[in-house]
């Protein structure tokens, strides 16, 4: 069925614009031969009959869509089709003519009428391929709409799969790492290879069961770094601590999973484990003016030149970023000789 | 010698994380005729404990501290034989290229271990000697050229940055980096040297110098008509006749 057809408005409109028209024409007859009241009562009728008979154009032209090398068909198409209705238009017509005959008030017309169905089987014909063009003009129309949806829809995929790729984006070195560590425990500590056991089974697990979240609780997220940072204790030793000032009223704030995290990794991967010394991460939290401020700052060498693999990292967190908050979100470095300061800002949302 | 006839192996430890030092420790206790003679926890430590305590074999993780695994080997690997321990699989090519004894994953086994020392002995027995000039190319770090340079002097190990050095001298076997007034012989060549920097920057002006750009002031002739590079703190340096050509393409002379 003709989409128009099940929308009241657009279809009204649509058989408004055929009564203009119908006046428009009916003006025309009334210069030849016709009285205004008699070409309005033939014409008015018809026109709205074959507003409905030109809907049938739609048909047409989605049997034969618009393309250059098929024009030739189209326009044939178009053309015997036009005939055709324009041809059945005026037996309606010739029949309309009899009826109106038949009545006192029109009887005298009847001829008259008669006179104007070969101008009126060539209006027929125009008015049914411009139904055709404007048909075909809305079929384009359509398509690009469509095809900027699909769009939108495959981008949204896209970056979601993004998203999800990013998410599991965890350092199968760390893991490794950890093995070797639990490993060496076994023999020399046994109650402390259970607990860095089962440290990481918390860690992987919460890693896992966030990832599949839009947003988590920054409490949760600030539990996952913990359990990371009390891995890396294990192995670093002394040479890695960590100080925290967390603003209390934060932890309810909703944040992406897995955000902080990369952070977190960078600070002890590219900071602490280049140090002989190690140091201090400090993890710094608090609220301020309606956004989230996150900073991580550990030491690094200063010889070093700051490390070119950070950057992947910190380039994840930024399109995540990107992604979900736009402008409203954003995260600054700062590289000094002996220090590396991670600055995050997020939008505050703490709803439900 | 012990009493089956196989020489004692004389073993040194170095990596930055106790537990992984305390594994390999726990491992080795368990092979006879091994004896452990440091433990060192960083680049600069495993230089010392080579130059001082003559190792036959180093466990040596890749990243560390200050100097990573391959710039150890960089500075060391003519003295003593290399098995790399770590957990990063990228490194087994660069590894095998210097010619380590073997590359150990962690975590990794007793038996893993115990082969991979089994091989060392195998080594030595032959007398191995690890190709000089794989290790220089090989301690570059990635592609790009080398941003510092690892002299050893007995169990010390200067770290030049390449933008302080004036220009590099070639001394028989020896290069000699001249810095700010001060003098550091490596054992290398002046075209590993050359090929290890930049260069747009250092220019083999002569057979035996290569000059850092940065230091040039002039070029003038000297009285027989040869070619003198004066450098901005009034050094003068030969320049040959291939040299000048190289310098005036790169300075578009």
């Amino acid at each position: 069925m003709h989409p128009i057809l099940g929308r009241l408005g657009r279809l009204a409109s649509y058989l408004a614009v055929w009564t203009v028209a119908a006046v428009l024409m009916a003006g025309a007859l009334t210069r030849l031969d016709l009285a205004w009241a008699e070409a309005l009562a033939f014409l008015v009728p018809l026109f709205v009959v074959y507003a409905f008979a030109c809907l049938s154009a739609w048909y047409v032209c989605r049997a034969f869509p618009l393309r250059g090398d098929r024009l030739l068909l189209v326009l044939t198409s178009c053309g015997l089709a036009a005939l055709t209705a324009s041809a059945v238009w005026i037996v309606v017509a010739r029949a309309w003519i009899a009826v109106l005959g038949s009545t006192p008030a029109f009887a005298a017309a009847s001829t008259r009428y008669d006179q104007q169905l070969p101008l009126l089987f060539v209006a027929g014909v125009l008015l049914f391929l411009l139904a055709s063009a404007v048909h075909y003009a809305l079929l384009a129309l359509e398509a690009v709409r469509n095809a900027e949806r699909q769009r939108f829809e495959l981008e949204g995929l896209t970056r979601e799969a993004e998203l999800r790729a990013l998410r599991a984006q965890l350092n199968p070195h760390f893991l490794y790492n950890s093995l070797n560590s639990i490993s060496a425990l076994t023999a020399v500590d046994p109650a402390g290879a259970r607990r860095m056991c089962l440290l990481l089974g918390d860690f992987l697990r919460s890693t896992l069961s966030v990832s599949g979240q839009e947003q988590i609780r920054l409490a949760d997220e600030l539990a996952l770094a913990d359990r990371f940072l009390g891995i890396e204790q294990i192995r670093f030793g002394a040479r890695l601590q960590v100080e925290r000032r967390i603003d209390p009223s934060a932890a309810e704030c909703r944040v992406p999973p897995l955000i902080l995290q990369p952070l977190v990794e960078n600070a002890v991967v590219h900071g602490i484990a280049g140090l002989v010394e190690g140091g201090v991460i400090r993890l710094d939290i608090a609220r301020r003016n309606g956004s989230l401020s996150i900073a991580i700052e550990n030491p690094r060498d200063g010889d070093e030149p700051a490390a070119v693999t950070r950057g992947t990292g910190l380039n994840n967190v930024r399109r995540r970023l990107a992604v979900m908050f736009g402008p409203d979100a954003r995260l600054e470095t700062h590289v000094e000789p002996g220090s590396f300061r991670a600055q995050l800002e997020l939008p505050w949302s703490a709803n439900d | 010698m012990t009493s089956d006839g196989r020489q004692r192996l004389r073993v040194a430890i170095v990596d930055d994380e106790d537990l992984a030092r305390a594994v390999v420790r726990e491992y080795l206790a368990e092979l006879p005729d091994v004896e452990i003679v440091a433990e060192c926890a960083n680049g600069f430590e495993a230089v010392k404990a080579v130059a001082e305590l003559r190792p036959d074999l180093l466990l040596l993780d890749v990243q560390m501290p200050k100097l990573n695994g391959f710039e150890v080997l960089d500075l060391v690997g003519r003295d003593v034989a290399v098995i790399f321990v770590t957990a990063f699989d990228r490194y087994a090519l660069r590894a095998f290229e210097v010619h380590a004894v073997d590359y150990l994953l962690k975590p990794f086994s007793a038996e893993r271990l115990a082969a991979a020392i089994a091989r060392a002995r195998e080594r030595a027995g032959r007398g191995d000697k690890i190709p000089v000039q794989a290790l220089a190319e090989t301690a570059r770090t990635g592609q790009g050229f080398t941003g510092r340079i690892l002299v050893r002097d007995g169990p010390r190990v200067h770290v030049i940055a390449v933008a302080s050095i004036d220009y590099v001298q070639a001394q028989d076997d020896y290069v000699c980096f001249r810095c700010a007034g001060k003098d550091y012989l490596k054992e290398q060549t002046l075209a590993d040297v050359e090929a290890s920097l930049d260069p747009a920057r250092f220019v083999r002006i002569h057979r035996s110098y290569l000059l850092n750009l940065d230091r040039l002031a002039r070029v003038e002739l000297d009285a027989r008509e040869n070619r003198i590079a004066i450098l901005t703190d009034g050094g003068r340096l030969p320049v040959s006749r291939a040299g000048y050509a190289r310098l005036s393409a790169i300075l578009g002379e």
